[in-house]
C-alpha cells in the first residue's frame, strides 16, 4: 500500500509540474489523466519535455537520460521511471 | 561569470535559471520552443555550380521537378496540419521559382531561405534569407565560376532585413574571411558562419583538417570580436562547430537519418521533401548526403545543439553557453528575432550526456 500512495503522489506532482510548466489551463493535477499520450494528446514536444525533465530532476532528486524521452509517453510512465530511479534502478 | 566555480558545484536548474541575466535569456528563448522545421528543395536548377555543393550529391538531383503551384499548396497545408510551424526553402537555387517560395510563405509564415543571392527574392516572402558565401571574389569565381559575388549579393539584398550573409568556411578561404566580413559589416549587412561539411564519398580539397579548424576557430573570434553587431555567433557556436569532433559525435544528431525513433522531436516531425514532393526517413536531415562523421554545418548544430538542452543545464556557465547558442539560432533564423549580447565570453567544453563522463576538452 505505502508503495501504491507514494506512486500516486509522485504522479499527482508530476502533473502539477507539467501543468505549470506548459501553462496548461481547464486541468488540475486531479483531474490529469495519467495515461494520456503526452505527446499525442497533449501535444507536448521535445523541448517541453527536456524543460520538464529538468524540473523533475530538481524535485526528484534523479536524473533523466536524453535516451529515454522517447520511453517517457504519459505520466504514469513518468513516474513509475521517477519511481525506480529513486530506488536506484538503471 | 567564473567558469571554474560554476563548474564544480551541483546545480539545480531552478538555482541556473535564478540567475537574473540567464532567467532573462531563457524566458526568451523559450517562446519559440514551438518551432517545428521541415525543408525543401524547390527546384532542381541552380544558376551557378559549386565545388562541393551539397545539392548535387545523390540521389536528390534526380528528382521529377513538380512546378505545379496546387501541388505545392496542398503539400504546404498537409505539412502546416501535422504541425510544421517554421519552413526551410532549400536546393538547388529558390531564386528561380519565386512563385513557389511565395506558396510556402502563404501557408507557413516563419521560413528561412537558402540562396546564392545572385538573383533577388521578392519581398514579399517574408522568410530570413540566408545567402551563401565560399570566400572572396576570387575564390567564388574559382569555386563557384561566378564574377563579382559578393557586389551582386550585396546590391540585391541592400537594407533588406531579410538577409543574413552565411560565410562558409573551407581550409582555403579562412584568411579572407577577414576582408569578406568587413566588406559585410561596412555595407550594414548581418554575417554567420559554416563550416564546409564533406559530402559522403567526398574526396576533393576542401574537407577540413585539425589544423584548419583550429585557424578557423581563430578567424571566428577575432571576426566576432571585431564586428559584434553584424556577427551573429558566440563563443559557444565557435567551439561546437570546429571542434575535431562533428556535430554527431558531439551531441548525438537528432535528425531521423541519424535517429531511428520517432517518438518525439525531430525524429518524429522533420522531413526533408525532394522536388517531387517525396521524402525518405532514411535520408532525412537538414543537409541530405552529408558525411554525418565530418557534419558541423550551421543548419544541423541550429537543431542537434538546440535539442541537447538537459544536458547543458549543469551550470550557469555552461548552460549560458547553450542559451547563446539558441538566441543565435534564432536571429539567423527567424524573422524579426534580435540576438542579444552573448552571455558567455569565453569557449565552454561541450558537455557528454551521462555525468560520469567528464566534458569533452575543446
Amino acid at each position: 500500500m505505502p508503495m501504491t500512495n507514494d506512486i500516486d503522489q509522485t504522479i499527482h506532482r508530476i502533473a502539477a509540474i507539467i501543468i505549470n510548466e506548459l501553462k496548461l489551463e481547464d486541468v488540475t493535477p486531479e483531474t490529469f489523466n495519467a495515461d494520456l499520450d503526452l505527446v499525442d494528446e497533449v501535444g507536448i514536444d521535445s523541448m517541453d519535455l527536456a524543460t520538464i525533465a529538468l524540473v523533475i530532476r530538481d524535485e526528484f532528486g534523479i536524473r533523466i537520460d536524453e535516451d529515454d524521452y522517447p520511453k517517457l509517453t504519459t505520466i504514469r510512465i513518468i513516474g513509475e521511471y521517477v519511481a525506480e530511479k529513486q530506488r536506484g534502478g538503471e | 561569470m567564473s567558469g571554474q566555480a560554476t563548474a564544480e558545484k551541483e546545480w539545480k536548474f531552478a538555482d541556473i535559471i535564478a540567475v537574473p541575466a540567464i532567467r532573462d535569456r531563457w524566458e526568451k528563448v523559450r517562446r519559440y520552443f514551438f518551432l517545428r522545421e521541415s525543408t525543401y528543395d524547390m527546384t532542381n536548377r541552380c544558376n551557378i555550380r559549386c565545388d562541393g555543393c551539397y545539392f548535387f550529391n545523390g540521389e536528390k538531383q534526380f528528382a521529377t521537378e513538380n512546378l505545379d503551384e496546387s501541388a505545392w499548396r496542398h503539400l504546404m497545408e498537409a505539412e502546416k496540419d501535422r504541425g510544421i510551424t517554421f519552413a526551410v526553402l532549400a536546393g538547388a537555387e529558390p531564386s528561380l521559382v519565386p512563385q513557389l517560395c511565395q506558396i510556402c510563405a502563404e501557408n507557413i509564415p516563419l521560413g528561412a531561405i537558402a540562396t546564392n543571392g545572385l538573383k533577388a527574392i521578392p519581398r514579399t516572402i517574408d522568410y530570413r534569407i540566408h545567402i551563401s558565401v565560399w570566400g572572396n571574389d576570387a575564390t567564388s569565381k574559382a569555386v563557384r565560376k561566378a564574377d563579382d559575388m559578393l557586389g551582386r549579393q550585396m546590391a540585391n539584398y541592400r537594407n533588406d532585413p531579410r538577409a543574413i550573409f552565411v560565410y562558409t568556411f573551407t581550409p582555403h578561404n579562412i584568411a579572407e574571411a577577414r576582408d569578406v566580413v568587413k566588406m559585410l559589416a561596412d555595407n550594414g549587412q548581418q554575417a554567420t558562419f559554416n563550416m564546409f561539411s564533406a559530402p559522403v564519398g567526398y574526396t576533393g580539397p576542401l574537407r577540413h583538417t585539425p589544423q584548419t579548424l583550429t585557424e578557423t576557430r581563430e578567424m571566428m573570434t577575432e571576426l566576432l570580436t571585431a564586428y559584434p553587431q553584424s556577427v551573429l555567433f558566440s563563443p559557444y557556436n565557435i567551439v561546437a562547430h570546429t571542434h575535431e569532433l562533428g556535430l554527431h559525435a558531439l551531441f548525438s544528431c537528432s535528425y531521423p537519418r541519424m535517429n531511428s525513433s520517432t517518438a518525439i522531436g525531430l525524429g518524429r516531425s522533420f522531413r526533408q521533401y525532394r522536388t517531387d514532393l517525396q521524402w525518405d526517413r532514411e535520408a532525412a536531415c537538414c543537409v541530405p548526403d552529408t558525411d554525418c562523421a565530418d557534419c558541423r554545418h550551421y543548419a544541423a548544430g541550429s537543431a542537434v545543439v538546440t535539442a541537447r538542452m538537459y544536458r547543458h543545464a549543469t551550470n550557469p556557465d555552461t548552460f549560458s553557453a547553450w542559451l547563446d547558442y539558441v538566441d543565435t539560432y534564432l536571429a539567423v533564423w527567424v524573422r524579426g528575432y534580435e540576438k542579444g549580447p552573448n552571455l558567455g565570453d569565453y569557449p565552454v567544453a561541450p558537455p557528454m550526456d551521462s555525468p560520469k563522463t567528464p566534458p569533452l576538452s575543446l
